[in-house]
């Protein structure tokens, strides 16, 4: 009976906090813009990627003089991921005014000499200080020494000799395309992105409505009704952890739509989030979402302070932010006893989920059973505060 | 009814409260006047079991409010010292807010709410965030706030600093009207006039001790003054610890 209207009186508080937050137009928008930057950042970064690897992948072979090699121009069109068109006239302005990043020119002259077998020239026009344009060249490049290479074997082989002969070294070059190693890099970030703004979230009502609410004098009035101080701290823990799960739900999409605006298989990589994924995501972060709320208001309620309380906020967002950063410099892996630790945890629960594991319920279980002691225990302590004369009626 | 027996309540070093006795009468509004830093807010802050006495009891109704606070404070309804309104929520949602928080259901509540609003002449300020208030609006709401569940008991601490003369009226006029309904009305005030035009009892605070207690007449009378104000100033001066 009695618990029955605590837990009213509970709803109670939690409805009037959201109601509350959510008319601080200043401070959503805040939230907002702190919480958007991230996967919009990210998104920016991998797209230029994206489009980097897209070029290198995908060459345009301008050549002036196309008749002049017709053979050199059939084995071109013949290799993967190579468009030979026909050059632009003036070749070398065309290069300088960056409209295009390279043009081979066949002289007269080449046709005869090839035949001929003496060295047939070819002019690659390309410009050494766009860094952009290295690929194509760089590429280009390479397609012509690997077409130089086949027409060495078959004059050899004409003439008797085996082509291994002229061939002491046997280079085998393993592609490892940078591009593709950043954004994997990148993606690491996202359980990050999606953590800290469960942080962001929360932390606006965890301090306005514990720190704010003893700076506005408006704590004791409120401590006047007849309600016990575990129903009005759960209230304001429930409304902060429902803002830090909307912010994650928030980011989560945006991250989703994101992915799939920039077709990250074209990178060989493999993060997707989709609609079976939101299930796994919040039972990973929901408990972490807690135990975040939970945090911010025993500190907020610690503060001296409504200031005092965000600069405490400003340090405690590192948290959030620790696995994700350790985990970039070395790699974590996962052993069972981090699932037992409260940002840890979620963290790791993420990174499996977004790299498209499922992991056991079991480490479900583990992670969220934790978070959820460490949040009880820290709203018995922000009870306790709240009970204390000295906390609510100032120092 | 409102009684306080030997209430003591110190802070570190500074004895705040020293020993306070009084008690508050159904139908009659008690002013509790002594200077600044006498002990009023400590003693009402005792009295709706924010803070708990160090020693000595206090009882709402017959309710132990050191034993079982949240029962006293049902019978309560207080108006803090500073108001603390939430800028973002409107005068009826504070009303609303407070109304669930005591229990008040939502039916009774509704009809409450309209009855305080017409009362305290709030209708056009009702649905208006409180951010943008005067003083005088604000008051409105926080007494608004403290009688939304009808309670016996009403403890205001310094209603009327600050008001302007119209606001102050207003206050008295349901100050008058809450008696004359036969609750108990405590009123804290630091100004004699406020307090000799509306009590029908005294309770003179000093030093955290009650120095004198009776209508004004007695208090008049007792310290042989003609004035209240000098009355006031002679019974303060009683004690040897609050002069420097």
């Amino acid at each position: 009976m009695s618990s029955r209207r605590t837990a009213r009186q509970a709803l109670i508080v939690c409805r009037k906090e959201l109601k509350d937050s959510l008319r601080d137009r200043r401070a959503l928008w805040s939230i907002l813009f702190s919480v958007l930057i991230g996967p919009v950042l990210i998104g920016f970064m991998m797209n230029r990627l994206a489009d980097r690897q897209r070029e290198a992948d995908m060459v345009r072979v301008p050549i002036v003089g196309l008749n002049r090699a017709p053979t050199l121009v059939n084995w071109l069109n013949q290799q993967s991921g190579v468009r030979v068109v026909e050059g632009p006239a003036d070749a070398e302005k065309a290069v300088r005014e960056q409209r295009e990043s390279v043009v081979v020119i066949v002289p007269e002259d080449f046709a005869d000499r090839f035949r001929a077998s003496r060295p047939a020239p070819l002019q690659l026009i390309s410009d050494g200080s766009r860094n952009d344009a290295q690929p194509s060249v760089q590429r280009v490049q390479l397609l012509l020494q690997q077409y130089a290479a086949e027409i060495t074997s078959l004059r050899l082989i004409m003439r008797g000799i085996s082509p291994a002969a002229v061939r002491p070294l046997a280079i085998e070059q393993i592609e490892v395309s940078t591009e593709q190693q950043r954004a994997a890099q990148i993606l690491t970030f996202i359980p990050m992105l999606i953590m800290v703004a469960g942080f962001i979230g929360g932390m606006q009502i965890a301090t306005d409505s514990t720190a704010g609410e003893r700076e506005r004098g408006s704590l004791e009035p409120l401590l006047v009704n007849p309600a016990p101080r575990i129903a009005l701290v759960t209230g304001k823990w429930i409304a902060a952890t429902l803002a830090a799960i909307a912010s994650v739900c928030l980011t989560t999409v945006l991250c989703a739509q994101l992915m799939r605006l920039m077709r990250l298989e074209d990178m060989g990589i493999r993060l997707e989030i989709g609609p079976q994924h939101v299930g796994p995501i919040l039972l990973a972060v929901g408990p972490l979402c807690l135990f975040t709320a939970a945090l911010q208001a025993a500190v907020a309620t610690l503060a001296r302070s409504f200031k005092e309380a965000q600069t405490y906020m400003g340090v405690l967002i590192l948290a959030p932010m620790l696995p994700g950063v350790i985990s970039s410099l070395y790699p974590l892996g996962n052993s069972p006893w981090m699932y037992g630790i409260p940002m840890l945890g979620p963290f790791v629960l993420l990174t499996d989920v977004l790299g498209g594991r499922l992991p056991d319920p079991s480490t479900f279980l583990t992670s969220a059973g934790t978070c959820l002691v460490a949040s009880v225990i820290l709203i018995r302590i922000t009870t306790a505060l709240f009970r204390s004369e000295h906390i609510i009626l100032g120092r | 009814m409102i009684e306080i027996t030997d209430a003591r309540k110190r802070f570190g070093s500074v004895t705040a409260v020293d020993g306070v006795s009084f008690v508050a009468k159904d139908g009659a509004i008690t002013g509790l006047l002594g200077p600044n830093g006498a002990g009023k807010t400590t003693t009402l802050r005792m009295l709706y079991a924010v803070m708990k006495p160090d020693s000595g009891s206090v009882r709402v109704d017959d309710v132990d409010a050191v034993e079982a606070p949240q029962e006293a404070q049902a019978r309560l309804g207080v108006l803090p010292d500073g108001f603390g309104l939430y800028p973002r929520l409107t005068a009826r949602e504070h009303l609303d807010y407070f109304g669930a928080l005591q229990g008040v259901d939502s039916g009774r509540l509704a009809q409450r709410t309209e009855e305080l609003i017409d009362l305290l002449d709030m209708r056009a300020i009702a649905d208006r965030r409180t951010g943008g208030f005067s003083h005088g609006e604000r008051t409105k709401v926080a007494l608004a706030r403290a009688l939304v569940h009808d309670p016996q008991n009403i403890l205001l601490d310094e209603p009327t600093n600050g008001l302007d003369v119209m606001s102050t009226r207003a206050v008295r006029t349901i100050v008058r009207r809450l008696r004359d309904e036969g609750r108990c009305v405590l009123f804290s005030s630091h100004v004699m006039q406020e307090v000799s035009a509306l009590c029908d009892s005294i309770v003179v605070i000093a030093s955290g001790r009650v120095v004198a207690h009776g209508t004004a007449n007695e208090l008049r009378h007792q310290t042989g003054c003609d004035n209240l104000e000098d009355a006031f100033v002679a019974l303060a001066d009683l004690d040897p610890g609050e002069q420097p």
